[in-house]
Order: C-alpha cells, then sequence, then structure tokens
C-alpha cells in the first residue's frame, strides 16, 4: 500500500492519497474516505479510471497519484453536460476521444411516421425471440466485420459487459431482424432494464439504403409501443450522420451527449 | 440510512433531472438532496433517469448534497 501526503487547502489539515487495492485509490482526511479513485480493464483491453472527490482540490491529487502509477493511454467517460467534471479531467491532461450522442426515441406509429412504413419487396421482419439464432449470429458477425473494415470501428462504443472474446451476442431472444431468402439481411436490438434501449440497429453493407433499417425501427417501436413505453433510448456517434440521420426522421430527440475522454 | 467509513448512504428517488448532469435525490425521510452521477455509475453506462430508485452517498462537508453510487433495478 502506498501513501502519499499533501495539505488540500479544505482546512490546513492533510489529505492522503493511498492506494488501497492494484486498481483503487483513497483520499483520506480524518481517516473520512473523501475521495476515490478507480482504473479498470474493458474487454476491449483498455484501461479506464474515474474518479470521485468532493473537491477539485482532492481530485486533482488523486489524478495525480493515479496517473503516476498507470500505464497510458488511459481513458474516462464523463456526460457532457458536466463541465466542471469534464474540466477537472482537461486540468489532468485528458482530451475528447469521442463524442455521441444519446436520444429520446418516440415509439407511437403517429408520431415517427413509420405507420405505413413496410420493408422493401422480398424482406420480412422477424420479432424478437423468434429468429434463428445460427442465422441471427453470422448476421452479427458478418456485419461487425463489415464495420471492423472501415476506420470507423475504433469509435463503437466499448462493450463493457465481460464475455468470451468471439460471444457479441449475449441474449438472442432481445433481437429482431430483417430476413430475405434464407438469410438475415440486418437487425435491430432492445434491451429493457427499466426503460427500452435500443442497443443496435445494423444492416449488411450491401443492403444498406433501401429501407431495412427504416423498417426495422417501425417495428421496434412499435412493439414497445404497444407494451406500453413512450420512448426508448439510444446512443449515436457523433459522426455517424446516417444514424442520426436515421433517428431523427422519426422524431428522435438528443437530450445529452457522453464524452470519452483519453490522456 | 447506512453510515460507514464512506460516510452516509442513504436510498432516494429522482425527483428531477437538471442540467450539468445534476438530479434532485427525494431520500427515505422526505428531504432532498442534489446528487451528481459517481463515476462507477457512468464508467458502466448506467443511465439516470426520473422515478429511478437510487443510492446515494451523502457528502460529508453538506448534507444536502450527495452522489449516486447505485441505481435499483426498478
Amino acid at each position: 500500500m502506498k501513501t502519499k501526503l499533501f495539505t488540500s487547502g479544505l482546512s490546513g489539515n492533510a489529505v492522503m492519497i493511498t492506494r488501497v487495492a492494484d486498481r483503487q485509490w483513497h483520499a483520506l482526511y480524518d481517516d473520512l474516505v473523501v475521495g476515490r479513485g478507480y482504473a479498470e480493464h474493458r474487454p476491449d483491453g483498455r484501461l479506464f479510471v474515474c474518479i470521485d472527490a468532493w473537491h477539485d482540490a482532492t481530485f486533482d491529487r488523486l489524478a495525480e497519484s493515479m496517473l503516476a502509477e498507470l500505464p497510458g493511454p488511459l481513458y474516462t467517460v464523463v456526460d457532457e453536460a458536466d463541465v466542471e467534471l469534464t474540466a477537472c479531467w482537461q486540468r489532468a491532461g485528458f482530451t475528447i476521444g469521442r463524442r455521441e450522442w444519446e436520444y429520446v426515441v418516440p415509439t407511437d406509429p403517429r408520431v415517427t411516421g413509420l405507420e405505413e412504413v413496410l420493408p422493401p419487396s422480398g424482406v420480412t421482419v422477424v420479432p424478437a425471440d423468434q429468429a434463428d439464432e445460427g442465422l441471427l449470429r453470422a448476421a452479427d458477425r458478418a456485419i461487425r466485420d463489415e464495420v471492423e473494415a472501415t476506420v470507423g470501428w475504433q469509435s463503437m462504443p466499448a462493450e463493457v459487459l465481460p464475455r468470451p472474446e468471439v460471444v457479441t451476442i449475449v441474449d438472442p431472444s432481445k433481437y429482431a431482424v430483417a430476413a430475405a431468402s434464407g438469410r438475415y439481411l440486418g437487425l435491430v436490438l432492445v434491451v429493457t432494464v427499466n426503460r427500452p434501449r435500443i442497443g443496435l440497429v445494423a444492416v449488411r453493407a450491401g443492403e444498406q439504403r433501401r429501407g431495412i433499417g427504416r423498417a426495422l425501427l417501425a417495428h421496434a417501436p412499435g412493439t414497445l409501443h404497444g407494451s406500453g413505453f413512450a420512448a426508448a433510448w439510444a446512443e449515436v456517434h457523433e459522426s455517424n450522420q446516417a444514424a442520426s440521420a436515421l433517428f431523427e426522421g422519426i422524431g428522435a430527440q438528443p437530450v445529452s451527449g457522453n464524452l470519452e475522454l483519453v490522456r | 440510512m447506512t453510515k460507514n467509513k464512506n460516510g452516509l448512504e442513504v436510498e432516494g428517488r429522482v425527483v428531477a433531472c437538471l442540467r450539468s448532469a445534476m438530479f434532485t435525490v427525494e431520500l427515505e425521510n422526505g428531504h432532498r438532496v442534489l446528487a451528481h452521477i459517481s463515476g462507477k455509475v457512468r464508467k458502466n453506462f448506467i443511465k439516470i433517469y426520473l422515478e429511478d430508485l437510487v443510492l446515494v452517498e451523502l457528502s460529508p462537508y453538506d448534507l444536502t448534497r450527495g452522489r449516486i453510487v447505485f441505481r435499483y433495478r426498478n
């Protein structure tokens, strides 16, 4: 356990920074924990840090200790509206690595304008819990390979759930798919924990711009509306103009933004 | 209410989502505190919305301020 003393300026007494575990730091003041710092590897190998402190001075000292002891690059996530916290991290040398918008997506077909939207000819939408798991996994793998081949892959949202490297679908029953001629062309994932979140909308590279994504969006929120949910939530990377246009075209409103900071 | 080395932790319900990623949380005893999201909650992309039941750690310096350290599944 490593300990470092500094004067916080709070009352002239010393705040003590202590590394209490391999990836955990405490700021102690009069034997009370007044700040904490954590570091954690994501499944993609990146090291994320976070700090909770009641005063900026404590934050700065925790950051100083952690950054001196951790290998870079380091990442953290902040709400874009939290300008004070963002400023704290920027003081520690972090800069914006990526930004994504959070949208509130209406589910009422009369609001989304998707009431009459049908999939293109020859394509059918298979509801969640009815998709063939083998075909679903094949489509998911193919889409990920297509995305990975582009420059956008590094900006894909971090997958925070621990899982074996090859497993990208945790619960197949949550996916609805667009199918044609025995193969799946696109998929939409909706997960509901307290409230519904559209986790993924994706269409195979050669099948885009045919209205399949729109048909999947017509299906998924419509189903949620039937279940009594007035809105769903979704995140879109700022550079993904196609996805932003798709969501905004059905009345979705950006309500906040997430920043991934890197140092 | 739980008191430990980390301070006071109290359950409450989010009654207002404010600017600057702040929330008003009404505690079990009826008091309201201004709370922000803890780093661990944020790091795991856990979203906080109106009416969410949450666990708040109160500031030892100001009992009207806190941070949301856990969101319960309703």
